[in-house]
C-alpha cells in the first residue's frame, strides 16, 4: 500500500515537474515512431513503384535508367497484352481460378459441415489425418501426382492430363485449410436452430443449405478468397503439367517470358503488372475479411 | 445431439430399431459429405507419400525399371555411416538441450556435473556432424548435401530477422497510432502479390547493372555496385575481404539478395499476426505494470513478449518449416551465374527430378526432405513448446 502511494507520489511529481518538457519528449519520440513506421512503408511499397515505372519505360530507358521514364509508354501494355500472349495466360489463369474455387467451395462446405456437425464413426481421427497434410511438403507429392496426372499409376479418363483444364483444378479442389475455417464457424452455430429444422422435416443437406449457408458469408467469402490467391499465385504445379501454351495461366507465362524473351524488361515489368493488378484490387475490396482471416486463422494456430 | 431415448411404447422393437436406422444414416450422412473432400486430399495429399517411397526403390528414369532398394539413398548420402554420424550428431546436440534445462532444475551440486556432461555431449555432437559431413561429401551426390547448408542459411537468414522486425512494426503500430490500419495495409501488400511476379521484379532490382535499385541505394553510402544475384562469392568474403571456404564463409551473394527478399515479402504477414495477438493481451496488465513504474521497455520485456510467446512461437514454426518448403521466389531467382549456391534442397530435387528426369532419384531426396522437416517440427516443438507461456 505504502509503496503504491509513493510510486503514484512521483508519478504526480514528474508530471508537476515540466509538462512542456514531457509534451516535447512524448512528441519527439511519436515522432521517431512515426519515422520507423515510414520506412518500413517505404521499403515495403519502392519495388511496386519500381515495377510500375519500368514497365512504363522504353527498352533503351530499362537499361540507362533513371526513376522515371521521360514519357510514359503505356503501349508495352498493348504489346504484353497482345504480343507475349498475356491476354491468353490472363483468360486461361481466369478460369482456372474459377474452377477451382467452385470446386473448393463445394467440398469444404460440406466437409466441413459434416466434421462440424454431423457425429460418425472415427470423425476426429479422420480429421487430424487431414490437417496434417498441411505440413507436407511439395516437393513431396509432386513426382507421384505428376504420374497421376500423366495416366502413369491409374488409368484416366481421356488418357494423360497433361495440358488440361482438369489438370490445373481438381488436385487444388479440397484443403484442409478451407475445411478447418468452416468448421470452426459451423460448430458454433446454436444447436436450437438445427433442433427446430429438424422438426420441420428438413435434413441436413436442406439445413445446410438453407439455414447455415446463409450466416455463413463471412467465412465462405474467407475461404474463396484464400482460394483465389492460392489457385491464381500456382507455380510450381502449372509449370509441371503445362508443357504449352494451351492451358498455361499467367505465372507460368510470366516465368516463360523470363526465359524466352530475353532482357525485355518493360514487357516483362508490364506482364508482372497484369498478374498482380487482379490479386490487388480482390484486396482492396475485401481488405478487412483478408486481414481478419490471416489474423483469427494464424491465432488459432 | 445425444438422441433422447423415446418412451416405451406398446410396440416391441420398433423404436429401437427406427433409432438405429436413424443413427445409420447420420454416420451416412456424415461419409458421404466428407467423400469429395476427402477423395481428393487422398489422392493427391495421402497417397504421393507412399508412392514417393515407392519410387524412391527403383531405378526410374521417366519410366520405371529395376528395384534396387537402398541404393538411390546411398547415391545422395554417399556413406551410411557418414549419414548415421552426421544425423546422430544433432540428435546429440537436442540431448544436450534437453540436459541442460534439465540441470536448471535440479540442485546446485549435480547441476555442474549435468552441465559438464551437456557440453561433453555438445563437443561430441559437433565432431560427429563434422566428421559425419565430411565422410559424406567425399562419396554422395555435391548438389544434394550442398543443399541442405544452403536451405540452412536461407531459413536462419530470413525467420529471426522477419520476426523482431514484424514485432518491432506491430508493437509500433499498436502504440494507437494514427494511420495504424494504413500503415497495415501497406506492410500487408508484399505478402498478397503473386509472388512469381515480385519475384521477377526484385531480379531487376537486384540486377548486376550499375543503375539497378539495390546499386542505387548502395551508392548513396558510397559502396560501389554489386552483382547480387549473378554472385556466387561468399557474403562474408565480399564484406570482410576474407579468404573463407565452407560453412564460416556464409551464403553466397545471391543467397543473400534472397533472403532480403524473403525477409521484405513475409514481415508483413507477421505483422498483421503479431497486431492480432497484441490486441488480446489484456489492458488490466499494462495498467498495473505502469502504477507499479515499470517503464517502456519493462513492459515490453515482461508483458509483451512472454504473452506473445504462443505466438511468436507459432510463427517462428511456420515460418521456419516454410523455408524448407521454399521453392517458387528462388527458382525464380535463380540465374546461371549463381552456379548452383542458391539452390536449396527444394530446388535441387526439381532439378534432379525436372531437368535430370531422375525421377527414382528424385523421390529419395524428396523423402530424406520429408524426414528433415519432421524431425525439424518435433525439435522445435520440444524446445519452444516449453518455453511458451499459455496465459
Amino acid at each position: 500500500m505504502a509503496e503504491g502511494v509513493r510510486v503514484r507520489d512521483r508519478i504526480h511529481e514528474r508530471e508537476q515537474v515540466s509538462p512542456v518538457f514531457l509534451r516535447l519528449k512524448k512528441i519527439s519520440s511519436r515522432m521517431v515512431l512515426y519515422l520507423i513506421l515510414i520506412a518500413g512503408a517505404v521499403v515495403a511499397v519502392l519495388p511496386f513503384f519500381w515495377m510500375v515505372s519500368t514497365s512504363l519505360m522504353t527498352l533503351g530507358e530499362t537499361i540507362n535508367r533513371q526513376w522515371l521514364p521521360a514519357s510514359p509508354q503505356f503501349e508495352n501494355y498493348v504489346d504484353a497484352w497482345t504480343e507475349a500472349r498475356f491476354a491468353q495466360y490472363f483468360l486461361n489463369s481466369v478460369i482456372v481460378t474459377l474452377v477451382t474455387m467452385a470446386g473448393l467451395l463445394f467440398t469444404s462446405v460440406l466437409a466441413g459441415y459434416a466434421f462440424g456437425r454431423i457425429k460418425f464413426w472415427g470423425r476426429d481421427v479422420i480429421f487430424t489425418l487431414l490437417l496434417s497434410t498441411m505440413m507436407i511438403p511439395e516437393s513431396v507429392t509432386m513426382i507421384p501426382n505428376f504420374l497421376m496426372i500423366r495416366g502413369d499409376i491409374i488409368p484416366l479418363p481421356g488418357g494423360s492430363w497433361l495440358n488440361t483444364l482438369q489438370a490445373l483444378t481438381v488436385p487444388f479442389m479440397a484443403n484442409a485449410f478451407s475445411i478447418f475455417l468452416l468448421r470452426q464457424f459451423f460448430i458454433k452455430i446454436p444447436d436450437e436452430l438445427w433442433d427446430a429444422a429438424r422438426i420441420d422435416g428438413a435434413g441436413h443437406l436442406r439445413f445446410l443449405v438453407q439455414i447455415v449457408l446463409p450466416i455463413s458469408k463471412a467465412p465462405i467469402l474467407t475461404v474463396l478468397i484464400f482460394g483465389f490467391i492460392g489457385s491464381w499465385n500456382a507455380f510450381l504445379w502449372p509449370l509441371l503439367v503445362t508443357t504449352n501454351a494451351t492451358w498455361r495461366p499467367l505465372m507460368v507465362g510470366l516465368w516463360t517470358f523470363v526465359t524466352e524473351a530475353g532482357p525485355q524488361t518493360h514487357l516483362l515489368m508490364a506482364g508482372a503488372v497484369i498478374t498482380v493488378i487482379p490479386i490487388l484490387i480482390l484486396y482492396f475490396l475485401t481488405q478487412k475479411q483478408f486481414t481478419e482471416g490471416i489474423a483469427t486463422t494464424g491465432l488459432k494456430g | 445431439m445425444a438422441s433422447t431415448p423415446l418412451p416405451q411404447t406398446g410396440i416391441h422393437k420398433s423404436p429401437r430399431r427406427r433409432l438405429r436406422w436413424a443413427d445409420l444414416r447420420e454416420h451416412l450422412t456424415g461419409y458421404l459429405f466428407i467423400l469429395p473432400a476427402v477423395l481428393i486430399i487422398a489422392i493427391f495429399g495421402f497417397f504421393p507419400i507412399g508412392y514417393a517411397v515407392y519410387m524412391s526403390t527403383f531405378r526410374w528414369r521417366v519410366v520405371k525399371s529395376a528395384f534396387i532398394g537402398l541404393d538411390n539413398y546411398h547415391k545422395a548420402l554417399g556413406d551410411w555411416l557418414g549419414a548415421f554420424l552426421f544425423a546422430g550428431g544433432f540428435v546429440l546436440l537436442f540431448v544436450t538441450y534437453l540436459l541442460w534445462s534439465k540441470s536448471t532444475e535440479i540442485h546446485e551440486n549435480r547441476k555442474w556435473i549435468l552441465r559438464i556432461i551437456a557440453l561433453l555431449v555438445l563437443a561430441a555432437g559437433f565432431v560427429a556432424i563434422s566428421n559425419g559431413w565430411e565422410r559424406m561429401i567425399a562419396e554422395g551426390d555435391d548438389d544434394f548435401l550442398h543443399s541442405l547448408p544452403i536451405t540452412l542459411f536461407y531459413a536462419l537468414g530470413t525467420v529471426p530477422a522477419e520476426l523482431i522486425l514484424a514485432l518491432l512494426l506491430a508493437y509500433i503500430l499498436f502504440q494507437k497510432i494514427r494511420g495504424q490500419e494504413f500503415f497495415r495495409m501497406l506492410y500487408f501488400l508484399p505478402y498478397i502479390t503473386p509472388v512469381v511476379a515480385s519475384a521477377v521484379v526484385f531480379r531487376t532490382i537486384f540486377s548486376p547493372r550499375e543503375s539497378s535499385l539495390a546499386n542505387i541505394i548502395l551508392s548513396w553510402f558510397g559502396i560501389k555496385s554489386q552483382e547480387w544475384l549473378f554472385e556466387s562469392d561468399p557474403i562474408n568474403n565480399i564484406i570482410f575481404g576474407t579468404e573463407l571456404q565452407g560453412f564460416l564463409a556464409g551464403p553466397s551473394m545471391a543467397l543473400v539478395a534472397i533472403i532480403l527478399f524473403g525477409i521484405w515479402t513475409y514481415v508483413g504477414y507477421n505483422t498483421v499476426i503479431f497486431l492480432a495477438g497484441l490486441g488480446s493481451i489484456p489492458h488490466e496488465l499494462y495498467e498495473a505494470a505502469e502504477i507499479d513504474g515499470a517503464n517502456r521497455w519493462q513492459i515490453f520485456r515482461y508483458i509483451t513478449i512472454p504473452l506473445l510467446s504462443p505466438i511468436t512461437f507459432y510463427l517462428a514454426i511456420i515460418a521456419f518449416i516454410g523455408t524448407f518448403k521454399a521453392f517458387n521466389h528462388i527458382y525464380v531467382m535463380r540465374v546461371p551465374s549463381a552456379q548452383g549456391t542458391v539452390d536449396v534442397t527444394s530446388v535441387t530435387i526439381f532439378q534432379t527430378f525436372y531437368q535430370a528426369n531422375q525421377y527414382g532419384y528424385a523421390a529419395a531426396q524428396a523423402v530424406l526432405l520429408f524426414l528433415i522437416i519432421l524431425a525439424l517440427t518435433y525439435a522445435q516443438n520440444k524446445i519452444f513448446g516449453e518455453r511458451v507461456f499459455y496465459g
